[in-house]
């Protein structure tokens, strides 16, 4: 029960979060790491904020839940108020620079707070369809817990079928993919 | 050709667990009523089932569900049900029956937040109801599991328990075992020298009854109290013979621990990792883990906390695992500490900053 990086994704429902979490943790399997992914189920998922908990490591993870994480993204401004619990004072806290009037709500003890343009970056570059891809991106460059390479493995096994059907598709998510990593790269994080 | 060809690393749900471990195990059919946070546990099952001949039934309810698993293992069938909460309340008049007959049923029960509807999460509120549910002394096996590979290990386990003592036997887990991703070693249970206990009809047996064979004769009611009392000696004695054989526990550091920390399912991963940390740091804290909770393991719990100054209990529930530890320390003199969160996870750095509290005296 090794020390694993800790992660915690959230966003309204549709937003691909908990899709993400799978890629993500398709792409740390597909790299020999091990992994312990539970999703918010509670009754407010139909409707309310979703979460994904994410730790990857070499070793067995320990605790299926955690108070708080290394990584906290938030992609809605619900997402922000309501992730304010998991923040402490070794956490990342990354959201997205669209979300309005969210200042009084960031949380204050973070260790480092970030406004990323994800979706403006997918809206403008890509397809707003990618934006969930471009966030793993960003959650890959800051963190390092899985290749890109393995990364688009993942996302080849986990949507593969859909490619097959439109090949463009294949493109436009390896683009989000490195779109993301190099957004946190340019801002000196990754 | 066996359903697993040799070990196979994989990353699935605690509910896939389940199913692919009744699968390999050799259950012939699962009856259900769906309820969160148990649902894949059938979701899985009926989509592996017929791949394999196997057969599922969804029942009008879990009191349904519960006697046709009787009705099943009647037959001879190797059958098993799953439910959670609410469900696992109306499951226990079969579960009772099943007590009563000496059925071997086999229950995987996914606890979540309690009483009534509360949750479709998590909690280990479902201990006391699992354990002692019937109107009668609780006559039942219940392995607490805290990882998918206890879930596969234990669900292969249970059902040569149940047909080997003939008890009805549970998995209890809950939540978040039943819905969090991570790996497990699937495994054909005959590739690793466990070989399934074999089943066999309690009814319409070959031959003549009372020539050939003696009489089935399945009883759960009596007409007189010493007839009833008579059963129940028998039953009694064959358990607390059996429980020394099925008995099973976890310990770590506990020689002369200054805290002993007594936890089971999921969150016995949360105090094993507290511990070993504050362990690490020279600190005198150890764990004891019971396994099985029914029966539960006395002599190996006392001897443990003989050698211990203080306990703490934890546990997702507001005094379950605790009743049963006081019940079995009996006569023992020592300070208890608990945390007690019903219905809600608990984190190792949570219960670091309890011990420490226990370790340096600050608690009132």
């Amino acid at each position: 029960m090794g020390e694993a990086v800790r992660i915690a994704i959230a966003g309204e429902g549709g937003q691909g979060v908990q899709s993400v979490a799978m890629i993500l943790t398709e792409a740390a399997a597909l790299d020999g790491k091990e992994f312990l992914y539970i999703p918010n189920f509670g009754v407010e998922q139909r409707g309310g904020v979703s979460i994904a908990f994410v730790q990857i490591g070499d070793e067995k993870i320990g605790a299926p839940k955690f108070k708080t994480g290394d990584i906290v993204i938030a992609l809605s401004d619900r997402a922000v108020r309501r992730m304010g619990m998991h923040v402490g004072s070794e956490t990342l806290f990354i959201y997205d620079a669209s979300i309005k009037d969210v200042e009084d709500d960031l949380p204050k003890n973070a260790k480092k707070i970030m406004a990323i343009p994800a979706l403006e970056t997918a809206n403008k570059e890509l397809h707003p369809r990618v934006f969930n891809v471009l966030i793993m991106g960003a959650v890959i460059g800051v963190t390092k817990v899985v290749s890109l390479e393995k990364a688009k493995e993942a996302i080849e096994k986990k949507l593969g079928y859909k490619f097959e059907q439109n090949p463009e598709l294949r493109e436009l998510n390896f683009k989000a993919l490195e779109r993301g990593y190099q957004l946190v790269a340019e801002m000196g994080v990754a | 050709m066996g359903i697993i060809e040799g070990e196979k690393k994989a990353f699935m749900t605690g509910n896939e667990a389940v199913a692919w471990a009744a699968l390999v195990a050799g259950a012939e059919i699962m009856y259900g009523y769906p309820i969160t946070p148990q649902n894949e546990i059938m979701q899985y099952w009926t989509r592996l089932a017929p791949k394999h001949g196997r057969k599922f039934l969804q029942t009008e309810d879990e009191l349904s569900a519960g006697f046709t698993t009787i009705g099943g293992v009647l037959t001879g069938k190797r059958a098993f049900t799953a439910t959670a909460g609410p469900g696992n309340v109306l499951m226990q008049e079969p579960m009772s029956m099943a007590e009563a007959m000496r059925i071997p049923t086999v229950v995987v029960v996914q606890q979540r937040g309690g009483p009534s509807t509360a949750t479709v999460i998590y909690s280990q509120q479902e201990v006391t109801l699992t354990c002692f549910g019937g109107n009668g002394e609780g006559l039942r096996v219940v392995y607490s599991t805290s990882s998918h590979q206890e879930l596969y290990d234990y669900t292969i386990k249970a059902f040569n328990t149940a047909w080997k003592y003939r008890f009805p036997t549970f998995v209890l887990a809950d939540g978040y075992q039943a819905k969090m991703r991570e790996s497990l070693v699937l495994y054909d249970p005959e590739e690793r020298g466990i070989e399934m206990v074999p089943t066999e009809p309690f009814v319409g047996k070959p031959g003549m009854p009372g020539e050939d064979r003696p009489p089935a004769h399945l009883r759960n009611t009596y007409n007189i109290e010493e007839e009833l009392e008579e059963v129940l000696k028998k039953d009694i004695q064959e358990y607390e013979q059996m429980a020394p054989e099925i008995i099973e526990y976890d310990e770590f550091n506990t020689d002369g621990a200054d805290v002993l920390v007594i936890a089971h399912g999921v969150v016995f991963r949360s105090a094993a990792m507290a511990v070993r940390k504050l362990a690490d740091e020279g600190l005198k804290v150890g764990y004891f883990r019971p396994i099985t909770l029914r029966p539960f393991p006395q002599e190996q719990l006392r001897q443990a906390a003989a050698k211990a100054k203080q306990l703490m209990v934890v546990e997702s529930a507001y005094g379950q695992l605790l009743k049963l530890v006081k019940d079995n320390l009996y006569g023992m003199d020592l300070p208890i500490h608990t945390h007690l969160r019903p219905g809600v996870g608990v984190t190792p750095e949570e219960v670091v900053a309890d011990l420490r509290t226990v370790l340096e005296g600050r608690e009132d």
